[in-house]
């Protein structure tokens, strides 16, 4: 439940009590006053019969409820006020920050009904949802409590996404094993050939040809085998990669697909796209990277470091004491500089390619208005602006890689110089320096490695973040617990439904609307009244926030929303086409229809002789968005589409609306035989065509204004009538043309 | 709504100027008062419209400038030139409305920018007191009206405006850098 009793301090809530008279029934904060000063310690306390305000433990104002009339909230730029009125004027009860707007929305509804002496009725059941860990209030409809998920969490989600191909990287693992113990014999095998062979400042050793000849042939075998095994291991990677990579956009697809259209439509599509297509990629390359890598170059050092150090301690220091200095230092300067400059970076992508989509989707507007030379300088700039954050990212990275190959380099120097005193010193051989000069370029890969891993990794976690943040999102509308698949019948009941996009902003107010079964029902009204709101509560785009919507008695939530859309056919203004065949289109909705039934549907929508003509019938290809055919074509699609569904709720969104009145009258046709026995819902604000309607509702705010069939509302004379004489005025030709003809 | 109710607005209607006609309001044909409530009323030539809202036509670049005065049901009473044209009683009464309908703190300093999983966690001083707020990334939630301002809007639909980026120093600047 939404907290609408926010918990006083003992001395405050007597002090409310006090005042109030009574226990203090509901307490929200009211944190913002008239001149912009943000309180944090100021509430609006309700009691049976009277509110009052507390600031800071103070009543500040103190009014009975019944004193005032018709509160209610009003949202304004980034705050919200609940208002009332009496005879002499309105007044404002309290002020809050957007925060609590939601919250204000039923504060509103509980003042007005305790003004009207009616039992106050909430109907949000849905809780605030709080973090499980610390009990956060969570934000949106996230998931992921930003308090309790960091860095570690980044590490998980990643080991999660690449544990799925366990099977490759474990064999991989021991492939890796195998290369690291090959590499690790080398240096063993040189370390006797200089010795035994090749070392003729030892006088006491006979040069053997055959030690070298097997020495040679084992160096050989090493680098046959080892590369060999790089080979199998380098196939098995590249079949693990685009699997992980697969995986995942799938994940990512699936849950925008799941996710509501309230969440959807807040994104850029350019965003969403290089979501699923770069980021994932990002993410699959370091999880590749990190399962592959990170076994061979992990053992590779940890065997070489302890073999330099059973050689020589003081050698082995100068190899290895670098590693860990420079591999903090990179870290350092990655948090710093480096991920700042490459977040921005990925931002800019993102940015150019939005951009990119939207333009190119109006390209026809750009074209109609002469705009070429516009657009090209606002992507110029967007890609100057990213390609410059990419030369600053990728010029300061690369600063840094040399620098840190320096100081390695710098400390094999002083290496030669240290084992060549030794060797002097006669305390080691030259096979011993060769051994240990071969170790120490053995681990030159994996130091190099581990040093650039802080960049990759904050460059996945950044893509993981970015991923996350569409798979931890709640989808708001969700098949309820016991979902009941049902054959409708078409029987459409609203009852006292009240519904808004923001819940302090109803759109659609108190409708009841009874509809039967194969009824056809004409939505009118101005724009912005409510009748696309109405069709998306019944294509259960969105909840209702009180009341009921039922389909044949059934509460539209308790219904399977798969087997709830696959019953409803919609048509709208802007028919969408996908890229495909205009087969694959009409069967888009009911995949397993036979060639018969689309030929069949395509009739009845007067589409077939049109699509025969075409040269290649009902394989033409339709391109992005259907741009090769005519709005009246794709309108007949679309018809043809959703009468292959056979559905039982027909919904009809200004369906002929940018049709001519030849393609008009066809489609009127088609549409006489789609809505034949099925309940429709239409919308047209070309009124002359809902005659047909068996009746028509005329809404007006977001309220039933007025139900009747075309006469009875023509006879009441009331906005219907008043909308039919405005377009009738508007049709009629002006009397200088009517002249001149 | 009561019968009562909408004769009253359709009375009021009634007094509005044609849709597409732009009237001016002026010192002389208006006169605004502020109600006991805290509303404002606003009589025009002799007609009075209670519970009238201040609108900003450019909220950003020109805020005194094309004040629309608009009823509770969303239509233009009429149109305000430039406050400076009014008196200064009249003007300030008109600016504490406004300042009821459009609340968008000034950051004056940016504590602390934390980003995780899609969203923005920001800690700043306002000149409103200080606010700890989260944006979510992605769409359109941080954008530029004009040259150098910024308005970040954050998950409930406050808005906390940034009025030149320029004069935040290199510190607040690298921090909320990325996300402008």
């Amino acid at each position: 439940m939404m907290e609408l009793n926010f918990p006083l301090r003992p001395k405050e809530n007597e002090t409310a009590e006090k005042v109030l008279g009574g226990p203090v029934e509901y307490c929200v904060p009211c944190d913002l006053d008239m001149n912009q000063k943000m309180l944090k310690n100021s509430y609006l306390v309700i009691g049976k019969n009277r509110y009052a305000i507390l600031n800071d433990g103070e009543v500040t104002e103190s009014r009975d409820i019944g004193q005032f009339r018709d509160y209610q909230v009003t949202p304004n730029v980034g705050n919200v006020i609940i208002e009332a009125r009496d005879d002499s004027g309105s007044l404002i009860v309290c002020r809050a920050t957007m925060k609590h707007a939601p919250r204000y929305g039923y504060i509103a509804q509980i003042l007005d009904a305790k003004s009207k002496n009616l039992k106050e009725h909430i109907f949000n059941d849905e809780p605030e949802r709080r973090c499980s860990k610390c009990g956060r209030l969570l934000v949106g409809r996230s998931r992921v409590c930003p308090n309790c998920s960091g860095r570690r969490t980044a590490f998980k989600k990643i080991f999660r996404i690449g544990s799925k191909q366990i099977g490759i990287v474990a064999v991989a693992t021991v492939l890796a094993f195998a290369v690291t113990a090959i590499s690790l014999i080398t240096p063993k095998i040189q370390r006797i050939m200089t010795d035994k062979c090749l070392d003729t400042t030892n006088q006491f050793i006979d040069p053997d040809i055959n030690v070298f000849i097997w020495c040679i042939i084992g160096l050989a075998s090493c680098t046959v085998v080892s590369r060999m095994i790089e080979l199998i291991r380098g196939r098995m990677v590249s079949a693990m990669a685009p699997r992980i990579a697969a995986d995942l956009r799938d994940t990512v697809y699936r849950r925008i697909q799941e996710l509501s259209l309230r969440f959807l439509t807040s994104q850029r599509a350019g965003d969403v796209m290089n979501r699923i297509t770069s980021d994932t990629d990002r993410i699959c390359n370091f999880i590749q990277d990190l399962f592959l890598q990170l076994v061979h170059h992990g053992i590779l050092l940890l065997f070489v470091s302890g073999l330099l150090f059973m050689t020589d301690w003081r050698m082995a220091l100068f190899v290895l004491l670098p590693t860990p200095i420079m591999a903090y230092a990179q870290m350092k300067i990655w948090r710093k500089v480096l991920h700042r400059l490459f977040r921005k970076q990925f931002r800019l992508d993102d940015k150019t390619n939005s951009y990119l989509h939207d333009t190119l989707g109006g390209i026809r507007v750009v074209k109609a208005f002469g705009r070429e030379k516009r657009e090209i300088d606002r992507f110029d700039a967007h890609c100057k602006a990213f390609a410059d954050a990419s030369i600053k990212s990728e010029w300061t990275w690369s600063m840094l890689i040399p620098v840190s190959n320096f100081i390695i380099s710098l400390s094999r120097v002083m290496l030669v110089y240290l084992g060549a005193s030794m060797i002097l010193e006669g305390t080691l051989t030259p096979g011993a320096l060769t051994e240990f000069q071969s170790y120490a370029a053995l681990i030159s890969g994996p130091v190099s490695w581990i040093m650039g891993l802080p960049r990759r990794f904050a460059d996945a976690s950044m893509s993981v973040d970015r991923i996350y943040s569409v798979i931890d999102e709640e989808p708001e509308i969700t098949n309820s617990k016991e979902p009941v698949a049902v054959s409708i019948q078409g029987d459409v009941e609203f009852e006292n439904v009240t519904f808004g996009y923001n819940s302090y902003e109803p759109v659609l107010k108190n409708i009841n609307l009874s509809v039967k079964k194969g009824e056809m029902i004409g939505l009118v009204g101005h724009s912005g009244a409510g009748k696309s709101t109405l069709i998306n509560l019944i294509c259960r785009f969105y909840d209702v926030n009180d009341g009921t919507l039922s389909i044949d008695g059934i509460d539209i939530r308790k219904i399977d929303m798969q087997s709830l859309h696959s019953q409803i056919g919609v048509v709208l203004q802007e028919t969408f086409l996908f890229t495909g065949t205009i087969f694959d289109n009409i069967r888009y909705a009911r995949p397993n229809a036979t060639v018969q039934e689309v030929i069949a549907a395509a009739k009845a929508a007067n589409a077939h002789d049109f699509i025969v003509s075409y040269p290649d019938g009902y394989d033409t290809w339709v391109n992005e968005n259907g741009n090769n055919f005519s709005g009246g074509e794709r309108q007949r699609l679309a018809i043809a589409r959703a009468i292959l569904v056979n559905p039982r709720i027909l919904i009809l969104d200004e369906a002929t609306s940018s049709l001519d009145i030849d393609t008009e009258t066809l489609i009127q046709e088609a549409l006489g035989r789609l809505i034949k026995g099925r309940t429709t819902f239409a919308i047209a604000h070309r009124l002359s065509t809902l005659r047909n309607a068996d009746r028509l509702v005329v809404f007006e705010k977001g309220e039933i204004a007025e139900i009747g069939t075309h006469r009875e509302l023509m006879e009441k004379k009331g906005i219907y009538y008043g909308l039919i004489m405005a377009q009738r005025q508007m049709s009629r030709p002006k009397e200088n043309v009517a002249v001149a003809r | 709504m009561t019968e009562e109710e909408k004769q009253k607005i359709k009375e009021e209607e009634s007094h509005l100027p044609e849709s597409t006609a732009v009237r001016m309001l002026t010192p002389e044909n208006s006169r605004f008062e502020e109600t006991e409530g805290g509303m404002l009323n606003v009589t025009v030539d002799g007609y009075v419209f209670e519970r009238v809202q201040v609108h900003a036509s450019f909220p950003h670049s020109s805020p005194r400038r094309y004040i629309s005065i608009r009823t509770k049901s969303n239509k233009e009473v009429g149109l305000i030139d430039s406050l400076d044209n009014f008196s200064r009683e009249q003007s300030e009464l008109l600016i504490r409305q406004m300042k009821i309908r459009y609340f968008s703190p000034n950051i004056t300093k940016i504590i602390n920018v934390k980003d995780e999983s899609g969203y923005i966690h920001m800690a700043v001083q306002t000149d409103c007191g200080e606010c700890r707020f989260t944006v979510r990334g992605g769409g359109g939630n941080v954008i530029n009206p004009t040259e150098n301002r910024y308005i970040i809007t954050d998950v409930d639909g406050n808005r906390f405006i940034i009025p030149d980026v320029t004069k935040l120093s290199p510190k607040e600047y690298r921090m909320i850098d990325i996300y402008l």
